[in-house]
């Protein structure tokens, strides 16, 4: 199996587009950090709110937020730390990271991952669907390797380019972070559920990072089942760019039917736990977890089976 | 024959539909020998060559490859097979030799000195580590070959191996064939539309024509002795052969006499004797290309199976 994923990562490097993803992914995330500092520079140049005239006024808002009866469980859980890391702040004076700092894009680095899903879908849509338009497939599987092994290798290669591109995006929004804001003072606050600590902004940055990747790891497998079943890297990419754009929408347009809690968009971001933003506010990370499990399987099987027991005549 | 077959095709069926595409083909295949597969469009030449590598499932039947099934122990009958199926497409993005270099890390135990011999074999050395997006088709069939060779299969399928390969390059790959067949007990099978380049390369040929196989001759045997008489009258010239029980047939307005050359004088005189006036007599060669017109109906497309 080693051997087989070495064989699809060296074809994988060896295409230009894998090379320009890369670079493009990175000039991305510099020039976007470039652009933000130049429109905040020229709009909030005689900004003089002081932090605690910010945490008061957060603060304010997610007590109005905790009024809301409907709030879900996870949701007021959220907002009544953000209530107990404010009071903490204002009545020990620990200020928090300005908000153009090296520290807060780390933090919210996970909100840029949407290119990654993006970038992921490309490769994953093509990874089979391109054996099939180049006729190498024939010469692929006619070796003494059954078909399941070497999807799986195209599989498990498509999601170590994806962590790879993951990799440089929180590399690349740190140092972005770095060289336009530079390292601010401050310190990071997190509730415990009892009490506020201090805690890490790398951690804080990783996790939610890994939690958004969850999302890549969906699509991506959205687009390599198309890819497979329809043999059409286009389709596939299409369809998959198409969905990441528009099944998040149609969360809002399902928010009233029981059915949106199955359904697959309401649960692919996993961050939603973390960052207060619930569509959905009934439901909980246990769900998610099993909701994304079984579409997850569901997606495999149709790959495995669609690829296992086709006749190959192209 | 009475050797153990090496590739045995068993009732091998494919319906795609309602149309039986192959319908209960039964082959054996022997160790060092070269069969021709042959037929017209549409046969099922293909079908069955694509079935007996994996790449298609049969209906019904299967394959067995020095006593392994290929649909049920695939890998381990697979491992003995090398396969070029229409033309070798190859990943036009990397060099040959990194194409070399993936396909062997899909069998067992091939080491770079392996991929090197080979690419030797096929005269590639010079080339081999440009991108195969440059290359010729001609040299694109010998890296097709060499990844077929690599695992020293014991049996060789090809499907139209010498397609865009020049007159110098087939005569060379033939000979190669041959030589692989010979000393290293390869079987290989062949298809192609190239009659004349079968005739040269086979010792047996099958021929397929609407999914069944019609007949299966060794090469000698298609060479039998004939002989054309030019002769008037032709009624009596004929009246007079056949009654002495030569197997006469018409053809080009004359005689086509099957018949052993020592005969050909005793059936002169015969002649000459009946008053028959003879303007010429001369050996008759039928190509492989008449007889295959001849057995598979003129060659025309597969009958549509539609009603």
């Amino acid at each position: 199996m080693l051997k087989l994923i070495q064989n699809e990562w060296m074809k994988l490097w060896s295409r230009k587009s894998t090379w320009i993803i890369i670079i493009l992914l990175a000039v991305i995330l510099l020039s976007s950090a470039a652009i933000t500092k130049w429109v905040d520079n020229s709009m909030n140049a005689n900004n003089t709110e002081t932090w605690q005239q910010v945490e008061t006024a957060e603060m304010a808002y997610n007590l109005s937020m905790l009024e809301d009866s409907n709030l879900g469980d996870a949701q007021r859980e959220y907002f009544e730390g953000e209530v107990a890391i404010a009071e903490h702040r204002l009545e020990n004076d620990v200020a928090p990271y300005e908000y153009n700092s090296m520290q807060q894009t780390v933090i919210e680095s996970h909100v840029m991952m949407s290119l990654v899903t993006l970038f992921t879908v490309i490769v994953a849509g093509g990874i089979v669907a391109a054996e099939f338009s180049q006729g190498t497939i024939k010469m692929l599987l006619t070796r003494p390797v059954k078909r399941w092994k070497i999807l799986s290798s195209k599989f498990i290669t498509t999601m170590l380019y994806a962590l790879l591109l993951a990799i440089v995006l929180f590399i690349f929004t740190a140092l972005s972070g770095l060289i336009f804001y530079g390292i601010s003072d401050g310190t990071f606050l997190v509730w415990n559920g009892s009490e506020v600590v201090e805690g890490s902004f790398w951690l804080e940055g990783l996790k939610l990072a890994a939690l958004s990747f969850v999302n890549v790891l969906m699509i991506g497998t959205f687009a390599f089942m198309l890819g497979t079943a329809f043999r059409s890297s286009s389709l596939a990419i299409g369809l998959s760019i198409f969905l990441l754009f528009t099944g998040v929408q149609a969360v809002f347009l399902l928010e009233n039917y029981e059915i949106v809690k199955y359904y697959l968009f309401t649960h692919t971001d996993l961050t939603q736990y973390y960052t207060g933003f619930m569509p959905v506010g009934d439901i909980t990370m246990t769900l998610s977890v099993i909701v994304l499990l079984v579409y997850f399987v569901i997606f495999m099987a149709i790959s495995y089976l669609t690829f296992g027991k086709r006749d190959v005549t192209a | 024959m009475s050797e153990q077959a090496l590739v045995q095709i068993k009732n091998l069926s494919k319906t795609i539909g309602k149309k039986e595409i192959i319908k209960n083909l039964n082959l054996d295949l022997y160790k060092g020998q070269i069969t021709g597969f042959l037929g017209p469009n549409g046969a099922g030449k293909t079908t069955t060559i694509r079935m007996m590598v994996g790449l298609m499932k049969p209906t019904e039947g299967d394959v067995l490859i020095d006593g392994q099934s290929v649909k049920h122990h695939f890998e381990e009958s697979i491992e003995k097979v090398g396969v070029i199926v229409e033309n070798p497409e190859m990943y036009k993005y990397m060099s040959g030799y990194k194409n070399l270099l993936h396909f062997s890390r899909m069998h067992k135990g091939i080491s770079k000195k392996r991929i090197d011999e080979v690419v030797q074999q096929v005269g590639m050395q010079n080339r081999i580590k440009e991108k195969v997006g440059s290359y010729s088709l001609g040299m694109r069939q010998r890296l097709g070959l060499a990844q077929a060779l690599l695992h020293n299969p014991k049996f060789l399928i090809l499907d139209e191996p010498t397609n865009g390969l020049d007159p110098a390059g087939i005569r060379e790959f033939r000979l190669y064939l041959q030589k692989i067949a010979r000393e290293n007990g390869v079987a290989v099978f062949v298809s192609s539309h190239l009659l004349s380049e079968i005739e040269l390369l086979c010792d047996r040929i099958a021929i397929i024509q609407n999914g069944e196989l019609i007949d299966i001759k060794n090469v000698k045997e298609l060479q039998q002795s004939r002989f054309y008489f030019k002769a008037e009258p032709l009624a009596q010239a004929e009246e007079i052969l056949t009654g002495i029980g030569f197997p006469v047939s018409r053809h080009d307005g004359g005689l086509l006499v099957e018949t052993e050359p020592e005969h050909v004088p005793g059936a002169v005189k015969l002649l000459v004797n009946a008053d028959v006036s003879i303007f010429a007599i001369q050996p008759f060669q039928a190509t492989l290309e008449d007889q295959f017109l001849e057995m598979t109906g003129g060659g025309e497309i597969a009958q549509a199976h539609t009603k």
